[in-house]
């Protein structure tokens, strides 16, 4: 393993780090509280494994420097392709996606690290353009970068996991510079795409953005789910209902409460107190990405650091959007804290990339 | 490089700058929206989510069906309801605990320390109050839903063992699931609560009977009162298993052996399809099939005759006198009866400064190997041991697969032993003396084999070699790879007639006369186990009678059944032993014969016929 530089050691922010493990653990807790009682017994378990594989990831990940993923980054981009394409052949189906591969004793989502990759690619190309604004031509090799496996994606059925891949291009685009002109070719192309994108929808994901701005149009179908997650944060209250007495969760009205609508879950539970200290906890490690990326040694580092923060807080964004009946419903995890071991090791991995940007501030 | 793109980099602090507002905007909205749904808004929404109430109740899966070989089931299930109580329902439990001490008599003491013990277990899981309620008490809940809906009437079906104790250790019985067992994930699918299968068949195709529970959600109000249902699915029914019993003989092996403490086994010699297994004592599977009360329990298991032991397979006995068919295969594979020597018995004689002396004092002048057989003389298989060795006695008593376990799809199956000078040496730490010899070649000393065992070795020897794996499922739903290995012993068709002859000549003339039904050429073999030495008899106290044993098979030329019973402390097998295998024998010929033998149930069945004298 590589020797450390004592400054890298200095440069570890341990309010940062625990302010991850302090997400984790409200995540396991919930689903303990949520999953016990029931056939998901095991999720509990899993998602402790889950959270030591991806300490352990990050650990690791530290001891290299973000140099070195950006010079092999044709290579780990194109072997990301490569195992999206293998999903879409041999992936297996959950629910109606066909995102998930299996890997011997468990089943990993790619699309959850071809995100990060994408925001490295794209991190480097722009990097290494050092005009003041992006020209058209590089806009759009951009946005090949980050929408190929975008796409690739969305032919899994994954249509959520698509949607993460935007935030990227755009705020590194915005960050790279980009012209006015441009930004009102970009707009016709989304107006013109919109309305064909709303047709080739399926029907149950343009009920579910109907909903969101009607959610009692439909209170046993598709508003159900945003009304029943409304209710569960609402009844909260101040404190919360206690450590597995959320009836909501427990009462099995809120689907897939220990993935998508953990923070319902939490917010149940947990009353205000609870919600509003994640909140914070995420606009702490926002603070700390934002930080990172002004003072990090080169471009490429600023770049990459914005991107996972850009990837980060859209996902937090939608997920918390969704759960309040702000946004519609989307299966889209909440970072660190919903069950899962791809998005959980990914964020983990995500987050070491960044902490090592920061500890190699100074050093060259 | 860094100050080359310096511009640059400014230009992109800058823009870095501007994001600052965006982001803050949108935790300030989502925060925003948190304060308006539980600071402004909490007391609607906790109004909303008090009226908003599924109960999920669980619809327990039947077992499936346990059949005979003619598929006449053995095992089904039966309906009965349990007596649940929801505590997130439970508005005042003063009033709920003096409803159910008073009304429905259950003890104050045992519903408060249920109450305590489940506070941890999460509000919304319902406690279980009263096992297999029966119908006056259902009756009282049903009459008081409006005032304790808090108590609500679950069904759950229950194990049904239609012919109660018979065949009780073959089938097994049920139990709720351990938690060692649901950690070591011993029961696939099982989750607390579950019933599995705990011994015999239904614990080792537990997952063949196993069903898939379903769930039914229903609306309830604030008060716990049902509204509507909200979904539905129904529970999957178990697989079928259909065992190679047949219920008439286990009937008829099962009366037979009455009172008795003893086992009968009948198998199908040619390729280890098990017709009968009984074990006596035996108990009541039925008892189990609700959680078992600890008196019952108990009696169970303080009984000295240990009903819940199957004494075909989980006990293993000295063989006593069927051991000397053993002894004669091994004799005819090493050539030692080549030329067909003639034994002159007197009685008794003496090896190793020792006498030994043969059952019949008198003695049973010169004898050839089928005559040793048939009369089951001592001194004739003395002299054959004292010439074999011990060494080449074990050799082919352990390829006929003494000491080993059958490999029956049965749990708890006992190996026995097989002594040898190696084994002695291992276990006991001593070596081995030349008399041992003398008392193992007609199956006492240290051998011990369970009834099973002997029987398969013994089927082996009269099929010329062919030694089956025991086995009693005939077929399971949903399990197509059923493989019963059959491993070819070598023993030659001669030795395998003569030793009919032999065995065929003990029913006709020899010990074994109390076998024989007309008409059907039946061979056995009788014997008689010295619990223990007849000058300490008198000392002793307690039971000290000998054991008793029959191995039997028919027909001569074409074993299709054989036969092995062991009574414990029955006296000579010709007498306690060989009479009941008869039953067996007659049972299974009459059914061959068109329309003769209706089914026998328990309650039906003929005794035993009286017994007649024998010597062994």
């Amino acid at each position: 393993m590589i020797k450390l530089d004592q400054r890298l050691i200095f440069g570890f922010d341990w309010l940062w780090f625990l302010a991850l493990l302090a997400l984790s653990a409200a995540g396991v807790v919930v689903i303990w509280s949520t999953t016990d009682a029931t056939s998901l017994n095991s999720y509990f378990g899993r998602q402790i494994i889950y959270l030591c594989c991806g300490l352990l990831v990050f650990l690791i990940l530290l001891n290299f420097d973000y140099h070195l993923f950006s010079d092999f980054i044709s290579i780990i981009y194109l072997a990301g392709i490569a195992v999206l394409g293998l999903v879409l052949v041999i992936g297996r189906s959950i629910h109606a996606n066909k995102s998930w591969i299996d890997i011997g004793l468990f089943s990993f989502q790619p699309s959850e690290l071809v995100k990060i990759i994408a925001v490295i690619a794209l991190a480097k190309y722009y990097a290494e353009y050092d005009r003041d604004y992006l020209g058209l031509r590089e806009l759009m090799v951009g946005g090949l970068i980050v929408f190929f496996p975008a796409f690739m994606v969305v032919l899994q059925g994954d249509l959520g996991t698509a949607v993460t891949f935007f935030p990227i291009y755009a705020t590194l685009s915005c960050l790279a510079g980009i012209k006015r002109k441009h930004i009102a070719v970009l707009l016709i192309v989304v107006a013109a795409a919109a309305p064909i994108t709303w047709f080739t929808l399926r029907g149950y994901q343009r009920g579910r953005i109907e909903t969101v701005f009607n959610p009692e149009r439909d209170p046993h179908r598709l508003g159900y789910q945003t009304i029943q997650s409304e209710i569960a944060i609402g009844s909260g209250r101040i404190v919360g209902k206690g450590f597995k007495q959320g009836s909501q969760g427990n009462l099995g009205f809120l689907p897939a409460r220990h993935t998508d609508f953990v923070f319902s879950v939490l917010s149940e539970e947990k009353g205000f107190v609870g919600s509003i200290s994640i909140l914070g906890l995420f606009l702490f490690i926002a603070y700390r990405l934002f930080r990172t990326a002004r003072e990090a040694k080169d471009k490429l580092g600023t770049m990459i650091v914005v991107g996972v923060a850009a990837l980060l807080l859209f996902h937090v964004l939608i997920n918390v959007g969704m759960a309040e009946g702000l946004l519609p419903i989307a299966g889209i995890p909440l970072p660190f804290v919903s069950a899962g071991g791809s998005s959980l090791i990914s964020y983990y991995a995500a987050m070491s990339l960044c902490m090592g940007i920061r500890m190699r501030r100074y050093v060259n | 490089m860094v100050i080359q793109q310096d511009s640059n980099r400014q230009l992109i602090q800058q823009r870095l700058n501007l994001f600052r507002f965006p982001v803050l905007l949108i935790f300030f909205i989502l925060a925003a929206r948190l304060w308006q749904l539980q600071i402004i808004n909490g007391a609607e929404y906790e109004r909303r989510a008090e009226e908003n109430r599924i109960r999920t109740m669980q619809l327990v899966a039947p077992r499936g069906t346990i059949s005979d070989r003619n598929r006449i089931p053995l095992v089904e299930n039966r309906p009965s309801f349990n007596m649940l109580l929801y505590r997130e329902a439970m508005k005042d439990q003063d009033a709920t605990v003096e409803f159910l001490t008073t009304r429905l008599g259950i003890d104050a003491e045992t519903i408060e320390a249920q109450l305590r013990r489940s506070k941890s277990a999460g509000l919304y899981r319902p406690i279980l109050i009263k096992e297999d309620a029966d119908m006056e008490a259902i009756a009282i809940v049903e009459a008081h839903r409006r005032d304790h809906p808090e108590i609500q009437i679950g069904p759950e079906p229950r194990r049904l063992y239609h012919y109660g104790r018979l065949a009780a250790h073959l089938l097994g019985y049920v139990g709720e699931v351990s938690e060692q067992d649901l950690a070591a994930n011993n029961f696939p699918g099982a989750t607390p609560g579950t019933l599995v299968g705990r011994t015999g068949v239904e614990r080792i195709y537990n997952q063949v009977l196993m069903g898939t529970d379903g769930e039914r959600q229903v609306l309830v109000d604030s008060r716990g009162r049902e509204v509507g249902i909200v979904e539905e699915i129904d529970s999957i029914i178990g697989g079928e298993v259909s065992l190679t019993i047949d219920l008439d003989l286990q009937s008829v092996a099962e009366a037979a052996l009455q009172d008795r403490v003893g086992a009968i086994v009948a198998m199908d010699p040619r390729n280890g399809e098990i017709l009968v297994m009984a074990s006596s004592p035996s108990f009541d599977p039925n008892a189990f099939s609700a959680r078992i009360s600890s008196d019952t329990w108990n009696a169970l298991i303080s009984d000295p005759d240990h009903p819940m032991q199957n004494r075909t397979i989980q006990n293993s006995y000295p063989p006593g006198s069927i051991f000397k068919l053993i002894m004669a295969e091994t004799g005819l594979g090493e050539g030692l009866l080549d030329g067909d020597p003639q034994v002159y018995c007197s009685g008794a004689s003496v090896y190793y400064g020792r006498t030994f002396h043969c059952h019949d004092k008198k003695g049973h002048g010169s004898l050839r190997l089928e005559q040793a057989i048939a009369k089951s003389c001592n001194i004739f298989f003395y002299e054959l041991g004292k010439k074999l060795g011990i060494s080449a006695i074990a050799e082919h008593a352990q390829a006929l697969g003494l000491g080993t376990r059958t490999g029956i799809d049965l749990p708890g199956e006992r190996s026995g032993i097989m002594p040898s000078p190696e084994w002695k040496m291992q276990t006991r730490r001593g070596k081995w003396y030349a008399g041992e010899t003398i008392s193992v070649s007609i199956g006492q000393g240290a051998v011990s084999t369970t009834p099973l065992q002997l029987l398969r070795a013994i089927s082996a020897i009269v099929t010329g070699g062919r030694l089956v794996t025991p086995h009693v499922l005939l077929w399971a739903e949903k399990k197509t790879e059923l493989e019963w290995p059959v491993v070819t012993v070598p023993v030659s068709e001669d030795s395998a007639r003569r030793i009919r002859e032999g065995m065929r000549l003990s029913t006709v003339s020899g010990t074994s006369r109390n076998a024989a039904v007309p008409g059907v050429e039946i061979c056995g073999k009788t014997g008689t186990v010295q619990v223990i030495g007849n000058e300490k008899k008198a000392m002793a106290r307690g039971k000290t009678g000998d054991h008793s044993w029959f191995v039997g098979f028919a027909q001569k030329d074409n074993p299709e059944i054989a036969v092995a019973v062991f009574v414990e402390h029955g006296g000579t097998g010709g007498v306690a032993a060989a009479p009941l295998a008869r039953e067996i024998f007659r049972t299974y010929y009459d059914k061959q014969k068109p329309a003769i033998l209706t089914r026998n149930r328990l309650s039906d069945t003929a005794g035993v016929p009286s017994l007649q004298g024998s010597n062994d």
